[in-house]
């Protein structure tokens, strides 16, 4: 304090203890480099799963893990080690892909129902209750027979079509707190668009919020794909994915070949528990922020 | 808030139940003729493969499917406004019996698991609640996180691997044994599907409960509560419990159609005589008129819980009424 604006009657304040390099608390370390290894396998499955996953050696049929084959073969005789990373390249494609169809539906969907007039806002919404009141099921195996033959993309776009209602209504909210904001006014009377309002202005805005719903819904659609798949319903027996590979379990139940379930299962589990881990994290983190403001 | 009031509120909500339907109803009708495959094969089974032309034609023309589908959908909707659901394809049995028939069973099953999760979940949410931190609700929130992320197919036949298969303790299909049964015969039936259906919804419940009552304990009536000298049990169940349920009653009563749906994969994959099985079937083998009267039921089923859960938390919060009454709109 020097010159002549010294403070008086205040008690020196002692210094702010600088800031700790504080380690995250419960950031889920063990998913993400479980995760990150899956994903780095299913990439670069080329390189160690040399067998070809769709050949079938029809001399080793369901035969047990061991060294010819590491995870055991399924009743078609197909090797599944190499059948696990070759497709769960396409189980996370799909995840993948399907989260972002959802998210461009959602955010679009929620975006104009929030700055759209009462009336037809309330249209909107109760569009997404209908929906919402179809099971989930039977409307990607509707939307699926509408696309025709199924294909991994035209799976993702279904299961990305059909659940992107819970992002839409947040957006929305969101949208509607901000809507007459001053500086929302200000980019409209300057002559701004709508897409360019959504994504300079708006997004900035909700993306902390819907970002881990974007993850879960990486983890739904994951699960969707094998749940049809498994019932065949998805993609056919020849594309491999984990979920058409335990559609094979039926008889791989009958002759107690616990390899063929439980083998894709675990990584199918595994992969769903490390996404969930981290889209948790997201929230609570996203939930932390909300309550310093 | 007057009769008159409520009244109109509850037309309103109604009127709009009737046209969400209505909607519904129409989109499935279109789409699911859209979709490719062959009715026939529902009907006629693997003849349909030796017929010729003309005879295709001809029973094309008997199940009323040669005609536009604008003129089908209008046919069906006068007949469905008068109770006529028309046939099944596959069973040759009107829909409505068809799905009759079938309805009792995935009501034990669901009706059995929305029970179980309902019971357990408040059980479970107090104890995590109680013990906040503590070791025990650590373990279960891990536990519960990993639960809810195994699907429910393949939890169902991990479940048919140990517990029919390998230990031989309970049958892995089907609601009851071939030539009937007591009442231990059908619950060794249930027990597998339940479980399933309970472990893949037990803990999205019971978080929802535990993180609700630690939301209660941080307020300051609590303070006042625990200033006065009551114990903890009171002002937990007393006091913290009181208000966190009515948001919890509302949760549950929308997920009634959550719980359903979850049945329908169980059902398919244990074989269970049941609707989840059904419409797998009539979406698979295009028997349209069993399954647009399934999608009226599960659409039906869904909206009017929904309302149910708007209603629930009218009564038990009167805040939320006042709110109405006095005018003020959700943002």
């Amino acid at each position: 304090m020097n010159g002549a604006f010294e403070r008086v009657g205040i008690r020196p304040l002692p210094p702010e203890p600088a800031a700790k390099p504080q380690r995250r608390r419960g950031a889920p370390v063990l998913s993400a480099v479980l995760l990150s290894a899956i994903a780095a396998g299913c990439l670069a499955c080329g390189l160690f799963a040399a067998k070809d996953p769709s050949y079938m050696d029809l001399e080793h049929c369901a035969v047990p893990p061991g060294n010819a084959f590491w995870f055991g073969t399924d009743t078609m005789g197909r090797d599944i080690f190499s059948m696990i990373w070759h497709g769960g390249r396409l189980s996370l494609f799909i995840g993948v892909t399907a989260a972002a169809v959802s998210t461009v539906l959602g955010v679009v969907f929620g975006a104009v129902s929030g700055c759209a007039p009462g009336w037809l806002d309330a249209a909107l919404m109760r569009l997404t209750e209908i929906w919402l009141s179809v099971p989930s099921l039977l409307l990607t195996v509707l939307l699926q027979a509408a696309l025709g033959r199924a294909s991994p993309l035209s799976l993702a776009l279904v299961i990305g079509a059909s659940d992107w209602t819970a992002i839409a209504k947040v957006v929305r909210t969101e949208v509607r707190q901000l809507r007459n904001s001053e500086y929302i006014l200000a980019a409209k009377s300057m002559g701004g668009g709508f897409f360019y309002l959504l994504r300079r202005h708006l997004a900035p805005n909700f993306i902390p919020s819907i970002l881990f719903m974007v993850v879960m819904n990486v983890r739904t659609a994951i699960a969707a794909e094998s749940t049809l798949s498994f019932m065949g319903l998805g993609l056919p027996l020849e594309t491999v994915t984990w979920g058409s590979m335990l559609s094979l379990s039926e008889k791989a139940l009958l002759s107690g070949a616990w390899w063929i379930i439980l083998i894709p299962g675990g990584f199918l589990t595994v992969t769903l528990l490390c996404v969930t881990s981290l889209g948790d994290y997201l929230r609570k983190s996203a939930s932390r922020r909300e309550r310093n403001l | 808030m007057s009769i008159w009031n409520m009244a109109l509120g509850w037309g309103k909500r109604l009127l709009t139940l009737l046209l969400s339907v209505f909607l519904l109803v129409t989109a499935v009708f279109y789409v699911s003729r859209l979709a490719p495959g062959d009715p026939l094969v529902a009907y006629y089974g693997d003849r349909v493969e030796r017929m010729t032309p003309d005879e295709r034609a001809w029973a094309k023309d008997r199940l009323g499917l040669n005609d536009p589908i604008t003129v089908q959908y209008v046919r069906w909707l006068g007949r469905a406004l008068h109770g006529d659901f028309g046939i099944s394809y596959q069973y040759k049995m009107d829909a409505a019996e068809v799905i009759a028939s079938r309805a009792g069973n995935t009501l034990i099953l669901g009706g059995a698991g929305f029970v179980l999760t309902f019971s357990l979940s408040l059980l479970l949410g107090v104890l995590c609640a109680w013990h906040e931190d503590g070791p025990l609700d650590r373990v279960l929130c891990k536990l519960g996180t990993a639960a809810s992320c195994v699907p429910e197919f393949w939890l169902s036949l991990v479940f048919i691997l140990v517990f029919s298969i390998t230990l031989r303790w309970l049958p892995s299909s089907g609601a009851y044994s071939i030539g009937g049964g007591g009442l231990g015969d059908r619950l060794a039936h249930l027990a597998l599907p339940v479980s399933v259906v309970v472990a893949g919804h037990l803990w999205y419940y019971a978080y929802m409960v535990r993180n609700r009552l630690l939301e209660e304990v941080r307020a300051d009536y609590v303070l006042l509560a625990k200033s006065k000298g009551l114990t903890k049990g009171r002002v937990m169940f007393r006091h913290c419990l009181r208000n966190a349920l009515p948001s919890y009653l509302s949760l549950m009563a929308i997920s009634v159609p959550h719980i359903l749906g979850g049945t329908y994969i169980v059902e398919t994959v244990f074989s269970y005589p049941g609707l989840g099985t059904l419409s797998y079937e009539s979406t698979r083998y295009q028997d349209y008129n069993l399954l647009m009267l399934l999608c009226l039921l599960s659409g039906t089923v869904v909206m009017v819980s929904g309302m149910a859960a708007q209603f629930i938390n009218q009564r038990l919060d009167p805040r939320l009424s006042a709110r109405d009454a006095a005018g003020v709109r959700e943002p």
